[in-house]
């Protein structure tokens, strides 16, 4: 019993870097790279569905670490997005398939709904062929212009100095960023 | 055009000459026939111009964009909640501070649908559904998605769509306020039915693209992670693109996988300086009331 002390130690040392970063899961099948850029060797690719830790991040890149099987390497960042800041992901276990992870959002998103409606019920569902509240291409095209509703959009517009202020509160600062240009 | 302008003067020059040139004494006639015939092509050549150049004003723009979205709030009202459109104002605003028509009057909503889905109209209207702001993480997914259709707006791509198909006349003299007759009146109903189709048609697919990298580059410069929009696309493209939530989205819009990827190419890594901006996620999910 006593040399498996020792055992059991080094196993959750050698656990220790998965469990380590934050939470996370592939949400496109990627290719895993050596360093953070294209030009660095593949040495795998990590499926959709899987789950990871993720240690760090840089620019447009996150150094993954998988437990099984045992790889670390490096993804473009959207691939791979936080479990903490996504909520669903919390809704599915463990799911194989990026397409299982949006349905749990997709039910989410129903729920939220649900939660954000008030009285209105100027939706027009008796017409939602598709299934969809509102907005359906039929319902786009069918569409007639509510003035009233226009009138409203007007009542919670920003302006610059609430803009200011609203930015500093969030700690956003203006930067001057030059267009991407060219198509490559 | 500068061409066209001289060939009166050009012309009165040839008849000087020829009055002053017995041998080649014109008859007066047909010199008169010469100079209506030349008029007539200056007159051409500018309508063609005007045609080919005529530009809305900014006051027609924001006209015709005013009716688009009360086409569209036709189809879902706004979303009675105060403090998220409040939010969702002061998101844009900052966003569109920081584009080159910042001075637009810029008008943001949430839409009561299911429906995953934003969209622009000419002047500065931005709506974006409850059902794409539902599957929204943070801050910076939302200023990346009124980013890409703030680019839509500065870059005119709906306005742009609409001159292809409509001749301005059609437009002319038709405002919000401005229907005090029952023929205007339906010819403003002709006109927000024509533009509204737009949004169930979509754009061409090159102003998608443009959107989505100008769209980036806007979040950027106003304090957030540029990468948010890539976030954003990959939650969509996670969507079974059959589901009814979608369905008008996958349809006008190229699929989300390949916007994915040109986007990830076209920014090819120059907005990576940016990566560290702020994505805001506390103060969303305040707004948000708690349905995470």
């Amino acid at each position: 019993m006593k040399c498996l002390i020792p055992i059991l130690f080094a196993l959750i040392l050698a656990a220790w870097p998965v469990m380590a970063g934050d939470e996370g899961i592939v949400v496109r099948t990627s290719p895993l790279f050596a360093s953070a850029n294209y030009s660095s060797k593949r040495i795998g690719q990590v499926e959709a569905g899987t789950a990871v830790s993720i240690e760090r991040r840089v620019g447009g890149w996150k150094r993954i670490v998988l437990a099984m099987p045992a790889l670390d390497g490096w993804v473009r960042s959207y691939q791979v997005r936080d479990a903490a800041t996504a909520p669903a992901l919390r809704t599915e276990e463990s799911g194989s398939d990026s397409r299982g992870f949006l349905d749990g959002l997709a039910s989410f998103s129903r729920k939220a709904s649900s939660f954000f409606r008030s009285g209105s019920q100027r939706t027009s569902s008796s017409s939602a062929t598709i299934g969809v509240r509102g907005l359906s291409e039929d319902e786009i095209k069918s569409a007639r212009a509510d003035f009233d509703e226009f009138g409203k959009l007007r009542l919670f517009a920003s302006d610059a100095a609430r803009a200011a202020k609203f930015a500093r509160q969030g700690g956003l600062r203006a930067i001057r960023v030059p267009h991407v240009a060219g198509p490559k | 055009m500068r061409m066209l302008a001289h060939i009166p003067l050009l012309l009165g020059l040839a008849c000087g000459s020829a009055l002053v040139t017995p041998a080649a004494a014109l008859d007066l006639d047909d010199l008169r026939k010469s100079l209506e015939k030349a008029t007539k092509k200056i007159e051409e050549g500018k309508a063609r111009y005007n045609e080919a150049t005529g530009k809305f004003s900014e006051e027609d723009e924001i006209e015709i964009g005013g009716n688009l979205v009360a086409g569209l709030l036709g189809a879902a009202p706004l979303v009675d909640e105060p403090a998220l459109q409040q939010y969702v104002n002061d998101v844009g605003f900052w966003v569109a501070s920081q584009s080159k028509r910042k001075n637009l009057p810029w008008r943001f909503g949430v839409i009561d649908s299911d429906g995953v889905n934003a969209f622009a109209a000419p002047g500065g209207y931005i709506v974006i559904t409850l059902g794409l702001y539902n599957l929204l993480e943070n801050e910076a997914q939302l200023a990346a998605v009124l980013a890409h259709e703030i680019a839509h707006v500065v870059r005119k791509h709906h306005l742009k769509a609409l001159q292809k198909t409509m001749k301005r006349e059609f437009w002319s003299g038709l405002g919000v306020k401005a229907v005090d007759n029952e023929k205007d009146r339906e010819k403003l109903r002709k006109l927000v039915n024509s533009g509204v189709q737009l949004y169930a048609s979509g754009l061409d697919r090159k102003y998608e693209y443009e959107a989505d990298l100008r769209g980036v580059v806007l979040a950027a410069r106003a304090g957030y992670d540029p990468y948010a929009l890539l976030d954003v696309l990959t939650t969509i493209d996670s969507i079974d693109p059959g589901a009814d939530e979608v369905a008008v989205l996958m349809k006008t819009h190229p699929p989300t996988g390949e916007r994915l990827d040109t986007l990830d190419r076209k920014m090819d890594g120059r907005l990576d300086a940016y990566a560290s901006g702020r994505l805001n996620t506390g103060r969303f999910r305040k707004v948000s009331g708690g349905r995470q």
